[in-house]
């Protein structure tokens, strides 16, 4: 299936149509931020995908029964047991019959490297979440119907068909591009010609830019364009969205170099570049709030249909308000996989949204103090 | 003053005391450095107090930890222990005769990088150089600010020359300069990471000067399937517990994994074993705090492993209150990631296949109950011992299968007539 094409949006069980349809009508409202006027209705949803999950997913029945878990026993959507992310490396988590599998997205990783998979029977939801977040988080003030120019620092999704992030910018700029956008990853390689002959052009009609890419892409155009001593006064209003770290690359830079980088090189400032912060693994995604909430702290914000919750490792219960926990997602578009996922990744709750702090580190198989030491030493 | 510039005046004040430090002949060093240690594994030695009390704050170690770790880790480190590596080593004092047709020397100066939280590597750090009369700078981990200062202390009261020949000199680690500086030294000696060993041994001009890499090692148990049942399991399972929960299992002597050689029932009544020992250590030396990313890993690896049991792998787990101990036992020989903070993952294996696995991996320690010989022989460990014995290395333990004297100094021979 093509972005931006018409997705089926159920299978053939009831159930799970029902259950689509009522996430689906959910996500075509418009969009608020999760709050206490949506517990009751994302509890009550929450807790009928749990149910269906539970029966429909042998792996997940047998976790949640191992933690004596069972949609008779959980009463609120916060004591739905939550599988690790590295599970999807594992194991393949349907809730639906393997046969009618439509579409595989891995996460990147090595040849060598074990990576983990959302397997999906639809797309629907997977498209029907991911356009509101990106509207209101990279182009908050764009008009109904009107059309952005946006630049994509990476593959087309028929070029990286398992690459989540290929087929949400590809449903991006179908829904919202204008005639000057496309992506600038062709054949594998970063076009640079091609997007600083876009940006040009943007730059000569006065149109302001979304810039979109990997982190890493984003170094990649930096240090094109400084070896062609380029620099760029993108238009006001111009926009960068990054996301994504640096793994298994040969260059890492911190986030405020990048940012740096960014407003030296194209002239947009740092209060205009948005992280996104998303995984194969989830069905939605979040942004920081700056364009959306100028002003304000930034943070993460994730539209209603998600929660998130920043969990104490030790206890296992909702970390202190600021302190440091595991970051755990609890997202209504996996109908076809898992709701509630662990992360990997640390964060902490921030006025009414969130902040990402890190990754875990890798625990490699090691038994040296070192590895403590380097990661704490100031 | 800048960190460069502290290191290089405590490098140029370095090689003045060691001219000092020189002119007392081996046997009276030897002697003090004897006497200091004595004073440091005695029962009620004033140095283990201070370093109980202090150290629980930087390492995050419980003071039972520490107090318990100190009194095994110490007793191996007497003055007559220290006599007997030199004697093993270089022959007895006289080795470091420079008219003797050969001999061995110290450097002018010796700097050692070190890392971890664990005070007993200090200790050999600081005393290795100068029983080759050798003075040492060093610059202490991030955890543990205490343990080398403090030995200073108790060098300069015994024999102030002593004293003058040990300069602590902390800096960050990004520091560049410093670290250049620190590696001007005539050996220079680091511990971390592979990379950061690499990083530092990149920066030893080589020619005339010594670089020792500790890098990245773990140790493992090794359980035959004679000491999986009865009185010998309890025994094989306390004496593991033991290794893992001294230091909290941030050594490269703390066991990562139980490799059992024997069937998954073998496995699982050594995992109740190791529980139950964990456990009662537990009541006894609690394990110390840990930052939420350590809890995360072990609470992330916990979860993994009941989901490989949902998806129908022979995977069980056991666990105590919060994140303070885990055991997970599973089947194969395959290294999965260690947590560290006391995890054990237990393993049950066959003799062929742990064999293939052990090749080649950097193995610091084992700890064997009834395993067969061969495979011992076959792995890369420069320790083996019994369970409960792998924090308890003797001084004269050849790290990295190194000696302890010999590496930091220089073989001279002399065959013209005097």
């Amino acid at each position: 299936m093509r972005p931006g094409e018409r997705a089926t949006c159920s299978g053939p069980d009831p159930a799970r149509a029902e259950l689509d349809a009522r996430v689906l009508a959910w996500m075509r409202e418009p969009l608020t931020e999760a709050g206490s006027a949506d517990d009751a209705r994302f509890d009550a949803l929450a807790r009928a995908v749990f149910a269906f999950q539970f029966a429909h997913c042998e792996p997940y029945r047998r976790f949640c029964t191992g933690r004596g878990c069972t949609p008779d026993t959980v009463e609120h959507w916060r004591a739905i047991p939550a599988v690790p992310a590295g599970a999807f490396k594992e194991l393949a988590l349907r809730s639906f019959p393997a046969a009618r599998e439509a579409h595989v997205f891995r996460t990147s990783g090595t040849a060598t490297e074990r990576r983990g998979a959302l397997h999906l029977d639809t797309l629907a939801l997977y498209e029907a979440s991911l356009l509101p977040s990106f509207r209101r988080g990279v182009l908050p003030e764009l008009a109904p119907g009107a059309r952005a120019r946006l630049r994509i620092l990476a593959p087309a999704p028929v070029e990286a068909p398992d690459s989540s992030l290929s087929h949400m910018f590809g449903v991006a700029l179908a829904a919202l591009g204008d005639a000057g956008s496309g992506f600038d990853v062709r054949g594998g390689a970063f076009d640079a010609a091609g997007l600083l002959a876009a940006l040009e052009r943007a730059c000569a009609e006065g149109v302001p830019v979304a810039l979109c890419g990997t982190a890493f892409a984003f170094v990649h155009l930096l240090d094109d364009l400084a070896g062609r001593g380029a620099r760029l006064a993108l238009p006001a209003g111009s926009r960068a969205m990054e996301t994504g770290g640096f793994k298994g690359r040969s260059r890492e830079l911190p986030r405020a170099t990048l940012y740096g980088g960014i407003e030296d090189a194209l002239g947009v400032p740092g209060e205009w570049i948005v992280n996104q912060y998303g995984m194969t693994e989830l069905g939605s995604q979040f942004y920081d709030s700056v364009l959306c909430r100028p002003g304000e702290p930034r943070r993460k914000l994730g539209p209603p249909w998600v929660r998130v919750r920043v969990i104490d490792p030790e206890t296992g219960e909702d970390a202190a308000p600021g302190a440091l926990g595991v970051i755990r997602i609890h997202d209504l578009a996996n109908t076809g996989s898992v709701a509630a996922i662990e992360t990997a990744d640390l964060g902490r709750t921030l006025a009414g949204g969130f902040e990402v702090v890190g990754r875990e580190p890798g625990a490699e198989a090691r038994g040296c103090s070192i590895a403590a030491d380097e990661m704490l030493a100031p | 003053m800048s960190a460069r510039a502290q290191v290089q005046e405590a490098l140029a004040r370095l090689r003045e005391a060691g001219a000092e430090l020189r002119a007392r002949s081996p046997a009276q060093v030897h002697a003090a450095l004897a006497d200091v240690l004595d004073a440091w594994r005695a029962p009620d030695s004033p140095w283990q107090a201070e370093l109980v009390e202090r150290l629980p704050a930087c390492t995050g170690f419980s003071p039972e930890t520490v107090r318990r770790g100190l009194v095994l880790g110490l007793a191996p480190y007497s003055g007559e222990a220290l006599h007997a590596l030199v004697r093993s080593e270089l022959g007895g004092p006289e080795g470091l005769d420079p008219r003797a047709a050969a001999s061995w020397r110290g450097f002018p100066v010796t700097a050692t990088v070190l890392a971890g939280a664990i005070p007993l590597p200090a200790v050999t750090a600081v005393i290795a150089p100068l029983a080759l009369r050798s003075p040492v700078l060093v610059k202490p981990s991030a955890h543990d600010p205490v343990t080398a200062p403090l030995l200073a202390r108790a060098l300069a009261e015994r024999m102030p020359e002593l004293g003058e020949c040990v300069a602590i000199v902390d800096f960050r680690r990004d520091d560049a300069g410093a670290l250049d500086a620190l590696c001007e030294a005539d050996c220079v000696v680091a511990t971390g990471s592979d990379a950061t060993v690499a990083a530092i041994g990149a920066r030893v001009v080589s020619g005339t000067r010594r670089f020792v890499g500790h890098g990245h090692r773990f140790s493992l148990a090794l359980i035959g399937d004679a000491a999986t049942s009865g009185a010998e399991v309890l025994r094989a399972a306390r004496g593991v517990a033991l290794d893992v929960a001294l230091w909290d299992q941030l050594g490269c002597l703390s066991p990562v994994a139980a490799y059992v050689l024997g069937d998954r029932r073998a496995a699982e009544r050594f995992a109740d074993a190791l529980a139950s020992a964990l456990t009662a250590l537990e009541h006894r030396m609690p394990r110390g705090r840990i930052e939420p990313e350590a809890a995360a890993a072990i609470a992330r690896e916990r979860a993994e492993a009941e989901m490989r049991a949902a998806a129908g792998e022979a995977v069980s787990l056991r666990a105590g209150p919060g994140t303070s101990w885990t055991v997970v036992c599973e089947a194969g020989a395959a290294l999965r990631p260690a947590p560290l903070h006391r995890f054990v993952r237990v393993q049950a294996v066959g003799e062929a296949e742990l064999a293939a696995a052990l090749r080649g991996a950097p193995l610091a320690g084992v700890a064997a109950c009834a395993a067969p010989g061969a495979l011992l022989l076959e792995c890369e460990a420069s320790r083996v011992c019994a369970p409960g014995r792998l924090q308890t290395p003797p001084l004269a333990w050849p790290r990295g299968g190194l000696g302890v004297l010999t590496s930091l100094a220089r073989r001279v021979s002399v065959e013209i007539d005097r």
